[in-house]
């Protein structure tokens, strides 16, 4: 059973195609990076399978249950079990970080005991023990960053998906969270889907890589055979 | 499933409480004795006196919106984006008289230009002429303007924050402040200028108190003694019936001249200082000139108005005879803005994150209601109610409340979507994906994190219901008026000391929740 299946799925906004015949699966536990140009439609593949968006046709499984078909979800973004790291974050402001990552657990019925433990485990995981009382305005780039994996891993759901979170972050930072999610991945065990646009970032995370353009998948291989993919077409979006 | 289910039933209020009424009014205005018949309209059209109540009612509209823009457009600029002294201070000085029951500003100028008034203590004769002056069509020009420039300088000055300061800054690389802000900014922020031109020119031809105390014929005051004086329904509503038809035909204009769905406000990133405009040598004289105006349009009135009522015994009269009607009006007042704040915030929300279909046309329809003459919903709202199975709505407080939801639903729908405008929507979603249902989602994170604009639009809520009159004196039930009705109803026969001191009264429970709300958060800001 796939963790993550996309059966020719498509999409469009504003009368305009953005995801095309889209179909991918992705086993428990690996580590898949989409890349590919801006506008390409690698956000719009996360937020179907998110569940914030609907497909126009096709379908999707996630953990073996059908969750969108026929252009509309069968099962809403909170019931799906998937956990999701967005551009921006989103860590709401008005919360600490230990509020931030309570909110869900809580909205899950998880016993108070059981929510301490899993925060505290999963604060240390992430090195935040220490901020567990701040509001995000006062943590670091790092550490907002280290507290938006934590919220979406505490509730512990199979699929975590990640939409270009280290954008915004220096080239240092990146280097050093990057290893980080490799790390927290290998530890969980979750299967993790990355959008980027970074060939270095993809490279480094994932152990998979597809590629993206015009809303269809053009290449889908490891992480060598992609690269080595890029390397013979030489698309005009590379640096 | 929820969502849904809960922003049908924020949309069925607003329909009752407000569409209802209007609808059930002009049926009302076609049913003589039982029968359908265009009767009450025949006698509107051959009335002289009908069109000479319309083009009194176009004149002051027209006028006081060409001076309210006048003044209101430079000021908004002035005190937006310039480094000009003291703004902040003389944004909310010149917000006051919006603030207040519009009438109030009239016995304001009154204690300066009227028989008694100040300038009669400097000379006679001028006070004569003055006197004669503000009864009649630019007394009222002059009041309904210190009333309404607000609503044109804050709406310039909210939209100027709309402009990307990157636009200004590549105009400024070629050309100076001032062909800069003619050339690029104005022209970007001209829908908030038209916006505001609309709301003035139909706030003005609503208007009831302020012509009715300086006696001046227009429509709602007609429509008004129609109803009151005579007790005919159907020429009260007949001479109702055109102003809801200028509502929306001024409506349809702006629609056509901006041609764009809704009132969308983006705030622009923040700008650096190089986008605010230095006066350089003209900062000093242009503070005198805005300070100079500010004494003459606000400060002036209301320091007459308070000298009036200086005395102990006004007072004690004031909350004898009064007191009952402030507390109801605080009270109802209160009521109304936490309605409206929970009906604003839902509103608001399915216009912003374009929940249901029709979201362009409720906030249409939000915004028509709110520029709809007071006594119009008033009348409305008796053409629907008053009946023996729903007496229990009419004869009691709930018909004010129902009126305050119908007209002001516009203030605080438009601020929260404003506000929520400005959270990415990933707040809510990563909310979902979390687990968390709408309510939870929306309880939880999107009203705490818009918990400002809330406040906001409660105390706008507050506001405008505290001085509210054109609904209220409409409808009040026996023993259950309101402050600013008592004050107008009690105009004829009481003393001009007692009148003022209950106005100064007034234009206290506007402005103290407002000064204590301004001293919590400049505590907070302080303390953090």
């Amino acid at each position: 059973m796939n963790a993550v299946a996309l059966d020719s799925v498509s999409k469009s906004l504003g009368g305009k195609p953005v995801v095309r015949d889209f179909t991918l699966a992705v086993p428990p536990g690996e580590r898949l990076a989409i890349l590919g140009p801006s506008g390409c439609g690698k956000t719009t593949v996360l937020r179907l399978l998110a569940g914030l968006l609907a497909p126009d046709g096709g379908s999707i499984e996630i953990s073996g249950q059908l969750v969108a078909q026929d252009g509309r979800n069968l099962v809403e973004p909170e019931d799906r079990g998937v956990g999701m790291v967005f551009q921006d974050l989103a860590l709401w402001p008005h919360l600490s970080v230990r509020g931030n990552l309570e909110f869900g657990l809580k909205a899950k019925g998880v016993r108070r005991s059981e929510r301490q433990s899993r925060m505290a485990r999963m604060l240390d995981l992430v090195h935040l023990t220490d901020y567990a009382a701040a509001r995000p305005a006062e943590l670091s780039g790092g550490q907002q960053q280290r507290a938006a994996l934590a919220r979406a891993l505490v509730t512990q759901p199979k699929v975590i998906l990640m939409d270009e979170p280290l954008s915004s972050q220096d080239r240092e930072l990146r280097l050093e969270l990057r290893t980080e999610i490799t790390r927290l991945q290998e530890l969980i065990g979750f299967t993790l889907i990355y959008v980027t646009h970074d060939l270095d970032e993809a490279f480094h995370i994932a152990a998979r890589v597809v590629l993206m353009r015009n809303g269809a998948i053009e290449a889908d291989g490891t992480a060598d055979e992609t690269r080595r993919h890029l390397t013979s077409t030489s698309p005009s979006w590379l640096p | 499933m929820v969502k849904r289910a809960v922003l049908i039933l924020a949309v069925a209020v607003l329909l009752v409480a407000g569409l209802a009424p209007v609808a059930a009014m002009f049926v009302r205005s076609l049913d003589v004795d039982g029968q359908f018949s265009l009767a009450n309209y025949e006698s509107l059209l051959v009335s002289g006196r009908q069109w000479t109540l319309l083009a009194n009612s176009l004149a002051l509209a027209s006028l006081t919106t060409i001076l309210a823009l006048a003044i209101g457009v430079p000021l908004g600029v002035l005190l937006g984006r310039t480094d000009l002294p003291l703004r902040r201070a003389l944004a909310v000085l010149f917000t006051v008289p919006l603030l207040v029951p519009p009438y109030i500003i009239a016995v304001s100028w009154f204690d300066v230009l009227g028989p008694q008034g100040f300038l009669s203590q400097i000379s006679a004769v001028a006070a004569e002429h003055a006197a004669a002056w503000l009864f009649g069509l630019w007394g009222n020009v002059l009041v309904l303007t210190s009333v309404f420039t607000p609503v044109v300088m804050l709406l310039t000055m909210v939209y100027l924050k709309t402009v990307n300061p990157r636009l200004e800054e590549a105009g400024k690389l070629a050309a100076g402040w001032c062909r800069v802000l003619w050339g690029i900014t104005l022209p970007l922020v001209w829908p908030g200028i038209l916006l505001a031109a609309v709301l003035v020119f139909l706030l003005a031809f609503g208007e009831l108190g302020v012509p009715m105390f300086l006696r001046f014929s227009v429509f709602p005051v007609e429509s008004f003694t129609q109803f009151t004086a005579f007790y005919n329904f159907g020429a009260a509503t007949a001479a109702a019936a055109p102003m809801a038809g200028v509502t929306l035909l001024v409506f349809a204009l702006e629609r056509a001249l901006v041609h764009q769905g809704t009132v969308h406000i983006r705030f622009a990133p923040q700008g650096d200082a190089a986008s605010v405009i230095r006066l350089g040598r003209y900062r000093r004289p242009l503070g005198l000139a805005a300070i100079a105006l500010c004494f003459l349009m606000v400060a002036a009135p209301l320091v007459a108005l308070v000298a009036r009522s200086m005395s102990v015994g006004a007072y004690a009269e004031a909350f004898a005879k009064a007191g009952d009607s402030l507390v109801r009006s605080i009270e109802y007042a209160a009521l109304g803005a936490s309605l409206l704040a929970i009906l604003g915030f839902l509103l608001g929300y399915m216009i912003q994150d374009r929940a249901l279909k029709g979201w362009p046309t409720v906030d249409w329809l939000t915004i028509f209601l709110f520029a709809l003459p007071g006594s119009v919903i008033g009348i409305g709202l008796i053409s629907l109610w008053n009946r023996p199975a729903t007496n229990f709505v009419y004869g009691s407080f709930l018909i004010i409340l129902l009126g305050y939801v119908a007209q002001y639903a516009g203030v605080t729908s438009r601020i929260t979507a404003a506000i929520l405008g400005e959270i990415p929507p990933s707040m809510e979603e990563a909310a979902q994906l979390a687990g968390a249902r709408w309510p939870r989602r929306v309880l939880l994170i999107t009203a705490p994190i818009a918990r400002r604009g809330l406040v906001g639009a409660w105390l706008g809520g507050y506001i405008f219901c505290l001085r509210d009159v054109g609904i209220s004196i409409m409808v009040y039930p026996p023993g259950q008026d309101t402050l600013p009705v008592r004050i107008l109803t009690r105009m004829a026969n009481g003393t001009p000391e007692l009148i003022a001191a209950l106005c100064v009264v007034m234009v206290l429970c506007a402005l103290v929740p407002l000064a204590v709300l301004g001293l919590l958060l400049k505590w907070r800001g302080t303390a953090r």
